[in-house]
């Protein structure tokens, strides 16, 4: 007989479970891989009412935004898919790539729409 | 020298007895710390057991980072209790909890069964491609090197799988131990089991979701996830092909005479043709329709004339009223000559003796624009635009004011310079 047997073992904890301190153990590639999921949604809610209701300037920058921050949390996953940047680089990628997509937010924004 | 600091401290022990089941609790110990840079959370859970509870379970060996016994939960975040000292865990109340995703058999000890077993899936030995009386030479400055490096540090303490969220989801998943394992094999050249080892971790490889929490959490500073990448890239140069290496093709016997084709099978072959075809088609059209778009607009300007919109003395309205006037023209854009029949909208003040004329189309979307004599207001076919009589927005989306028309009076014919 097992050990595994004899003993009446618990069922494994999981992330988070009776722990006060996970979230703020939680780190950038974490929460990156978890608001890119959150984004998609998003994307999903704002087409649809962008598609219903047209032209509130409001609902066209959520969009936007929500596009804007999606890809750019998608381009940082290609790039460390292609090893185009170093894993070790990736929390500057975050920062860099999010600063692009802030500036390419504005120039669409304010430039052209 | 480190800065020498002490204090009270509140832990809070996870704590769970097979003996009598259940859910498992939090214990909770005040202790006081004499110096935070000098005392590990090994320390701490001897002096816990020593003072306040002899059953508290916990495993140990080396006490000096090298052997991954007492990998846990420390504050949220996996470490080894013997490298992380209190100084490092900045809350007033330190939790430590067992690692996640693995069976708990008493308080912070867990059974690591799961993770070994998983372990041995990835095939963890070095079996080398062929027998060699000398011991084969790696230099430590050569690529192949480098590229293994510090993955070779893991000493499968197991922090990298209980912080992996996907480890929990699928079942199926190796882990980010065994994957860093098995690259740092399918790296080296002497391999003699790269295609067996390559198949196994291209199976789960790709459950990875970049997460990094094993590269945050390792003890030993090595990266799972770059090892994973690294197979991931290994999967797509050498994956395709990798079926037919690992079960040969059998010995080639005398073709019998050809078959004529079952209609399933021509007509996967006819939709793989129509479907290449198609590719090829529409990638050509499309890159033709960029390069005209591209280039006809840099080798010829867009050509300006101006068109005539009939004698100005026949052109009456009452005031305040404006005029739509069909102007017909023709206009070549492009490698093409097109004819155009658009509506110009023109308002006169014969008393101040000033024409100006709008173009008809909307600002945002092209579409038309009409006068509206009864609202004395321009109006906007998309979604509610209005513009005033001078032109600027009232209401709607168009961002701007209409277009306006040059226009010059010759011969007693009024003109629009048209673009």
């Amino acid at each position: 007989m097992t050990i595994a047997n004899k003993l009446n073992y618990r069922q494994p904890l999981h992330r988070g479970v009776l722990d006060p301190n996970r979230i703020r153990a939680t780190q950038a590639g974490m929460w990156a891989w978890l608001w890119q999921r959150i984004s998609a949604l998003a994307i999903l809610v704002f087409l649809v009412l962008h598609l219903t209701l047209t032209y509130r300037p409001l609902l066209q920058f959520c969009l936007l935004f929500t596009v804007t921050f999606h890809a750019v949390l998608g381009l940082r996953v290609i790039l460390i898919d292609f090893g185009l940047v170093h894993v070790r680089y990736q929390k500057l990628l975050l920062a860099g790539l999010g600063l692009l997509g802030a500036v390419m937010l504005a120039i669409v924004w304010f430039g052209i729409y | 020298m480190a800065e020498t600091k002490g204090g009270k401290k509140t832990f809070k022990v996870f704590r769970y007895d097979p003996a009598k089941g259940g859910e498992g609790h939090f214990d909770t110990f005040d202790l006081e710390i004499e110096d935070y840079y000098a005392t590990t959370i090994l320390d701490v859970l001897f002096r816990i057991q020593r003072e306040h509870d002899q059953s508290l379970s916990f495993r140990y060996a080396c006490r000096v980072a090298m052997c991954g016994s007492c990998g846990m939960v420390i504050n949220g975040k996996e470490g080894l209790a013997c490298k992380t000292v209190v100084a490092d865990l900045k809350t007033p109340e330190i939790t430590l909890r067992p690692l996640n995703h693995f069976p708990i058999v008493k308080d912070l000890t867990v059974d690591m069964e799961p993770f070994f077993k998983k372990y041995e899936e990835a095939m963890p030995y070095f079996d080398p491609a062929e027998e060699a009386s000398e011991p084969a030479i790696v230099r430590p400055d050569t690529w192949e090197r480098k590229a293994i490096d510090m993955a070779t540090d893991c000493i499968a303490c197991g922090c990298c799988v209980s912080s992996c969220t996907m480890a929990f989801w699928h079942k199926d998943y190796l882990g980010p131990a065994a994957l860093n394992r098995s690259m740092t094999l399918l790296a080296d050249s002497r391999d003699g089991l790269h295609d067996e080892r390559l198949a196994t971790a291209m199976e789960s490889c790709y459950n990875c979701r970049l997460e990094f929490n094993c590269t945050e959490v390792c003890p030993k500073e090595i990266s799972p996830t770059r090892a994973i990448k690294y197979i991931h890239r290994m999967a797509i140069s050498q994956g395709p092909g990798l079926a037919q290496r690992l079960s040969p093709a059998p010995e080639p016997v005398a073709l019998p005479a050809p078959e004529p084709l079952t209609p399933e099978m021509s007509r996967r072959r006819f939709l793989g043709r129509s479907a290449v075809s198609l590719g090829v088609v529409a990638g050509a059209a499309l890159v033709g329709l960029v390069s005209v778009s591209a280039l006809s607009a840099a080798f010829k300007k867009p050509e300006c004339k101006w068109v005539s919109l009939g004698p100005l003395e026949k052109l009456t309205a009452a005031p305040g009223e404006v005029l739509t006037i069909y102007a017909d023209y023709s206009l070549e854009d492009g490698f093409y000559k097109r004819q155009e029949h658009k509506p110009v909208l023109v308002e006169m003040d014969r008393e101040k003796n000033k024409v100006t004329a709008f173009n008809s189309r909307c600002t945002h979307l092209g579409c038309t624009v009409h006068w509206d004599q009864q609202k004395k207001l321009f109006l906007c076919a998309c979604h509610g635009g209005t513009f005033f009589p001078d032109g600027t927005v009232k209401s709607g989306p168009p961002p701007r004011p209409l277009d306006r028309y040059e226009t010059k009076v010759s011969g007693g014919q009024l003109y629009v310079l048209e673009a």
